[in-house]
């Protein structure tokens, strides 16, 4: 979107004497029609005097009628659906039921107490999967083993998934297929006039002991608010409507956990870390805002609530910023139209906790398998913190977004994925700022996504000039 | 201190007595019959929560009202018995009705 821009003319207008304001061109930012749709996700009561059983029998509740649905699909309409309880051996027929993975390196808090006997604590891995797993499925009643033609390592605890075989002798189910609730059914998009872009960041990680992304940080804020560049990229920098942060503003060092165990005279007179770093934030957001719409999700190292969904961050904390109307202080998931383009995305912790047990390692992969499963979060509970609903399962994805992304990703990705439904979706991976320098553009019209980079140091491959606004 | 108060509880313990007494007197056996019927009423409406708490279809019961239950089996269209709403509109405040039979285990 810049870099055509600004090849053509080499900076004319930077290398004559400024012209006066009132003759100097203004640039109209594009605005364009905003309705949140994040109402699923904002938790009004919060009682805790729940089990997580509620949860699960909600989400199979739900879930149930779609997935039979699914399954006449693939096999047939008089395919059998049987409950575990009326299962016979040797019969052939379809089970709809949630997945539990039995897994041997899984955290747990009785084995952390145990250890604690034996001085052996468990070591924290990359990877949770082993050999020793096993697959089961749970519907309303009972438990079966899964064995055969399905990928366990692939799988994690709490989709809800339909599997076709037969029960053997043993008690152990073969499975022959199985199948996902696919995607959901999706609004078309309307047809927009114009170019817009919406600005995608992530993972700022202010107040880190690295100042390194703070430039990069500062370029982006002048690269949006039309402080950068020449007129014709200035113009560019217009046709952004909106910015979304998507968590991990604050980097992780602002929790320090070591504080709590040292004795108070010792740190009677220290501040905790995000207090200045969300000074810092305020600061930033405060140049945005002053000239864009922004809406900022708060992530895993963000101070707010720490279950999903996580709730808006307070505004008491942004004393400076918050008197804008352009500051929409969002929950996480986080779901808009814009322009009536359905945007739905996490701070990424949901894909992250796929990552660490499954054996999927790509984030847009585990974004595209989360819309497959029509979950956002399937573990949570198990995994990830999360908050007992008992009524419904909100992470259930009921409505097909066009742009479906998750935050704080080790690079970024993106592609559009087609449903068999013919819903179209742009799946983004949002990177790290503090990591890649690296924002994107998503284009509402075209649902085409880039990355904008600010590497003032080549990282990596950037063969590119410094302070270079690249594809 | 407590043996300097006897005076005063004895002689309330003696108005007491005399109540008692009196409503023994007044209340004639028909009341008996009504509070019995009454008791059945309850025991049969309890009965039924009971059997409601009892069907697995409608998902877990611990942790939330029955209400809070009827209206989850509603919301995902398992057809719960509208009898059961009813009742429990009625008896609201009553603890034994609205809370579940797992109701006072602790979680």
């Amino acid at each position: 979107m810049f870099s055509d821009l600004s090849g053509q003319k080499q900076g004319q207008c930077l290398l004559s004497p400024p012209l006066f304001e009132d003759q100097a061109p203004v640039f109209e930012r594009t605005s364009s029609r905003y309705c949140p749709r994040s109402e699923r996700y904002t938790v009004g009561e919060r009682s805790f005097s729940r089990q997580y059983a509620h949860i699960y029998a909600a989400r199979l509740m739900q879930m149930k009628p779609l997935l039979s649905e699914a399954a006449q699909q693939k096999w047939g309409a008089e395919v059998p659906i049987k409950k575990l309880c009326d299962l016979q051996a040797g019969e052939q027929c379809c089970i709809v039921g949630t997945l539990f993975k039995g897994m041997e390196l899984q955290p747990s808090i009785l084995k952390e107490i145990s250890d604690e006997l034996n001085l052996l604590p468990q070591p924290a891995r990359v990877k949770y999967i082993s050999e020793t797993d096993k697959l089961i499925l749970e519907d309303e009643l009972q438990r079966i083993k899964l064995e055969g033609k399905i990928d366990r390592d692939k799988c994690v605890t709490g989709s809800v998934i339909a599997v076709y075989g037969a029960e053997k002798n043993d008690g152990i189910f073969t499975v022959e297929d199985f199948c996902a609730a696919d995607f959901p059914a999706q609004t078309p998009r309307p047809a927009l006039s114009c170019d817009t872009f919406v600005l995608l960041a992530s993972g700022l990680g202010l107040g880190s002991s690295r100042a390194d992304s703070m430039l990069g940080l500062q370029l982006l804020v002048d690269m949006v608010t039309g402080q950068l560049g020449e007129q014709q990229e200035q113009n560019g920098a217009a046709t952004i409507s909106r910015i979304i942060l998507a968590g991990n503003l604050l980097s992780q060092n602002t929790q320090e956990k070591d504080a709590a165990l040292k004795p108070k005279y010792l740190t009677k007179k220290t501040q905790a870390g995000s207090v200045e770093a969300v000074r810092l934030l305020d600061e930033l957001l405060l140049q945005l805002v002053a000239s864009v719409p922004v809406d900022v999700m708060p992530g895993q190292y963000d101070p707010t609530n720490y279950t999903l969904p996580q709730q808006p961050l307070h505004p008491c904390m942004f004393p400076l910023s918050s008197a804008y109307p352009t500051l929409h202080l969002v929950s996480n998931p986080y779901q808009a139209d814009i322009d009536g383009v359905r945007v739905l995305g996490t701070s990424g912790q949901n894909v992250r906790d796929i990552q660490r047990y499954s054996s999927m390692d790509n984030h847009l992969d585990i974004l595209e398998e989360t819309l497959q499963l029509q979950h956002m979060a399937p573990t949570a509970p198990d995994t990830l913190g999360c908050y007992p609903f008992y009524q419904k399962d909100p992470f259930i994805l009921e409505e097909c977004p066009h742009v479906y992304f998750s935050g704080n990703a080790p690079t970024f990705q993106s592609k559009i994925i087609t449903g068999a439904g013919g819903q179209e979706v742009l799946l983004v991976t949002v990177p790290e700022f503090s990591g890649t320098q690296t924002a994107c553009l998503v284009n509402l019209r075209t649902l085409s996504c880039e990355p904008v980079t600010f590497s003032a140091f080549c990282v990596g491959d950037d063969e590119e000039g410094p302070m270079n606004v690249s594809h | 201190m407590t043996t300097k108060h006897g005076l005063i509880t004895d002689s309330f313990k003696v108005v007491k007595k005399a109540r008692r007494e009196r409503k023994r007197e007044k209340r004639p056996s028909p009341p008996r019959q009504l509070k019995k019927e009454a008791e059945a009423v309850h025991e049969e409406e309890l009965q039924k929560l009971q059997q409601f708490d009892l069907d697995w279809r409608f998902g877990p019961c611990t942790g939330i009202s029955r209400l809070q239950r009827w209206e989850r089996a509603k919301l995902h269209n398992l057809n719960p018995p509208d009898e059961i709403k009813e009742l429990l509109l009625k008896t609201q405040s009553d603890p034994s009705y609205s809370h579940s039979l797992w109701g006072e285990y602790p979680l």
